[in-house]
């Protein structure tokens, strides 16, 4: 009896559902917030699992992220901005460093209580699991996709073509640096086909003319950032990679690619151009980073994290720049390839997975959203919002686009792989730790290339 | 009616009562844990397969411990960080205690301020002025620089880190003054007024009067802090996160990361198992020593 009922419900709604849809089509293709709560009210009732439930009904959305202090502040504005449009919804949002995220995200998963909108990152396969594919909300139109190219939402898709998540912008790594400690130290600018070893220069004189560091760290992102980019720029376009494109496996043979890089960072960090593990503690986060305190010439940086600082700097009268990755050979690979930088999920565990879905289509699509975060995440996906935001740039946010522009110029194989496999956090722990008994003495670069490599492969095993 | 009256003002109905929170708490936060971590050692469990199946591996996760190189220096550095902190606590403490049995009205403030340390001991936010006291440009490293004498790299130098960590410790020395003050008062005056009067200094009467009345504390507190110094996670994880060279991975953080972060929680299992033999291994030559130390008046 109770069946019949429902699914004589369901039917209802599927009918008033089909008309709203089409009366919806030609009025209005994009969801701007004004309109949407008519329209996403009537098609909640279709395919949520409560059929019966009330359109007015209260719901509570939780939501998490990680990031900085501005990156806070701006997404908890934007999610007021979202339930004042949306009475119905309420957002219950924490957020987190980079590490507390993960620690506390690995414990919901255990306890099937992810929160229903959760940021990842290119460690996805770890929390494949709960991951609920987004291809569905994209077929019906909950999540719009009309401004957004396939190839932006390629970039958050697995190995198996699963729409794992909507991207919050375009990502690349570069190296951050102060333009006048630059000057001052008598160092060449960078260019964009500089080496390893112009930037090992660079930062041997900066730290010897300044007694800062030459170069900041960049901690646990450093291996992608660094070390698995340097497997990328060796041999022929797309040869190599630190793991392969299948996630299957490592995507070098010979472990002594690893050991010019290794020796350089135990070099740099015994002669004091580099923070040691010591220093590295005190930087938390990319807005205490050593060259934003003023005491390193350079970092890296994920781009999207350059307008923060820029902005941190200049308030001290500070001027920095963005320059591509160092290169193994002038002419070789940049190993740079253009990326998500990180996006939202819908969870497994969500019981209102439709009303997830529709904040993240708002989150990505919405022009006065994106106003409000300013590409913090990223360069956004939409093109509509993209051009929005380049046409108020800021100086920060202007060297951060060209930059992307720049990097978007340099040959990229066909296929590059920048997601992490389950598990690669261990390795870059160890691979750390190699580095630091590199610095004392204990290992030679060579051991700890050969440890490295072997950590790595035993992900596979 | 009557009957539940009975039973309700029964003495052993009241203690279970009353013992309930704790009953409750050991269960569900101690026992049932304890007992799951013991079965999980011997399984592949993780954060992320909790609620599937969970594939059982007999010993490997025991076997793959001998293999670990990581493990070994963690151990290592555990005892070491208990050896020199334990003793050190202690001492201090001792000289505190017996430093305010003086007569005096400042004596309770003095011992309430002494306690503060350790009331607020464990908490972060201790660990992180700690990290901010000796990092680089901190306070100890200013005043070394206005000595105009060598800084010192504490965080940077993997045979160094440890020291401020145990010091950290060393200064909460809080709870064990304030067992080893109340033991002082129970000692009767009169043992010292007559070693004053066979001519007794100071020092023999610390050493042969204090300290055998007092050793059943001692050897109370030892037990109590050696245990808790095996158990010492904050310092590590907010300071130095293991580093240099894993040269502060205290054992508990070293099991916490592999459960949390490279999620292997059934090595972080029969790692915890390890420790709790150690652990007991240690706590019963202490007990076993004793008898060559501790002065019980009814002995003699």
């Amino acid at each position: 009896m109770k069946k019949k009922l429902v699914a004589l419900l369901m039917a209802a709604t599927l009918v008033l559902s089909l008309t709203a849809c089409g009366k919806t089509e030609d009025t209005a293709s994009n969801n701007d917030s004004s309109s949407k709560t008519n329209t996403s009210s009537t098609t909640n009732n279709t395919s949520s699992n409560d059929a019966s439930k009330k359109a007015d009904e209260k719901i509570t959305l939780r939501m998490a992220w990680w990031g900085s202090q501005t990156r806070h502040d701006r997404t908890v504005q934007v999610i007021e901005m979202y339930e004042k449009a949306h009475p119905n919804v309420d957002i219950e949002y924490e957020f987190f460093s980079f590490d507390d995220y993960f620690t506390k995200l690995k414990t919901l998963v255990a306890s099937d209580q992810v929160w229903d909108i959760f940021q990842l990152g290119g460690n996805f396969p770890d929390y494949v699991s709960k991951i609920y594919y987004l291809d569905g909300f994209v077929k019906d139109g909950t999540i719009d996709t009309s401004k957004i190219g396939d190839a932006y939402l390629n970039i958050t898709r697995d190995t198996e073509g699963n729409l794992v998540g909507l991207s919050n912008g375009l990502n690349t790594y570069g190296i951050a640096y102060d333009v006048d400690m630059f000057k001052n130290a008598g160092v060449e600018l960078p260019t964009s086909t500089w080496t390893w070893d112009d930037y090992a220069a660079a930062a041997r004189k900066i730290a010897k003319a300044t007694g800062h560091f030459g170069t900041s760290s960049f901690t646990s992102s450093e291996f992608n950032a660094g070390c698995s980019v340097y497997i990328g720029q060796q041999g022929s376009l797309g040869q190599y990679g630190f793991f392969n494109v299948g996630l299957t496996g490592m995507g070098f043979d010979d472990p002594q690619m690893l050991t010019g890089y290794i020796q350089m960072r135990a070099d740099l960090i015994k002669e004091g151009a580099s923070p040691d593990a010591g220093a590295e503690m005190e930087i938390t986060n990319i807005e205490n980073d050593f060259l934003v305190t003023g005491e390193a010439g350079m970092t890296w940086v994920a781009v999207n994290q350059f307008p923060t600082i820029y902005d941190a700097c200049a308030k001290n009268g500070r001027t920095l720049a963005l320059a591509t990755l160092p290169r193994v050979t002038k002419d070789g690979n940049s190993g740079s390839v253009i990326q998500s930088s990180q996006m939202l999920c819908v969870s497994q565990d969500s019981q209102h997975k439709k009303e997830a879905a529709q904040f993240i289509s708002w989150f990505q699509n919405s022009t006065e959203c994106n106003n409000v975060l300013l590409g913090e995440r990223g360069i956004p996906i939409n093109e509509d919002v993209r051009t929005a935001l380049m046409a108020n740039a800021t100086a920060g946010q202007q060297i951060m686009y060209d930059y992307v522009t720049l990097v978007g110029t340099f040959k990229t194989p066909e296929k590059v792989n920048v997601t992490s496999p389950a598990g690669q956090d261990q390795v870059v722990d160890l691979y750390r730790n190699y580095i630091q008994q590199v610095v004392s003495g204990e290992i030679t670069a060579a051991q700890a290339a050969d440890l490295t490599y072997a950590a790595a492969e035993k992900l596979f095993k | 009616m009557n009957k539940i009256k009975k039973f309700f003002n029964k003495d052993n109905t009241v203690g279970y009562v009353f013992a309930f929170p704790f009953i409750f708490g050991f269960l569900c936060f101690s026992l049932i844990p304890m007992f799951t971590s013991f079965i999980y050692s011997f399984t592949d469990v993780s954060l992320m397969n909790m609620n599937s199946d969970i594939p059982f591996v007999g010993l490997d996760k025991y076997a793959k411990l001998i293999s670990d190189n990581i493990f070994r220096k963690s151990l290592g550095i555990t005892l070491k960080y208990v050896f020199i902190s334990v003793p050190l606590k202690l001492a201090f403490a001792l000289l505190v205690a017996f430093l305010l049995t003086r007569k005096s009205k400042m004596v309770t403030l003095y011992r309430s301020l002494y306690y503060v340390p350790s009331l607020v001991g464990g908490s972060i936010a201790v660990a992180l002025v700690w990290k901010q006291i000796f990092a680089r440009r901190g306070l100890i490293n200013t005043v070394l620089a206005d000595l105009s004498l060598h800084t010192v790299n504490w965080f940077g130098d993997q045979k160094l880190a440890l020291y401020p960590l145990i010091l950290m410790s060393v200064w909460q020395f809080g709870s064990s003054m304030i067992i080893f003050a109340a033991g002082l008062k129970e000692i009767p005056q009169s043992y010292y007024e007559a070693a004053m009067i066979d001519g007794a200094n100071g020092f023999q009467r610390f050493f042969k009067i204090t300290l055998p009345c007092l050793s059943p504390i001692v050897l109370y507190n030892l037990i109590m802090q050696t245990i808790s110094a095996f158990m010492a996670f904050t310092q590590a994880f907010v300071i130095t996160a293991g580093g240099p060279n894993n040269g502060t991975m205290m054992y508990a953080l070293y099991v916490y990361n592999q459960a949390f972060k490279y999620n292997d929680m059934g090595y972080a299992c029969a790692m915890s198992w390890v420790m709790l033999i150690v652990m007991s291994i240690i706590t019963l030559v202490i007990f076993k020593t004793s008898k060559m130390w501790v002065f019980s008046e009814a002995d003699s």
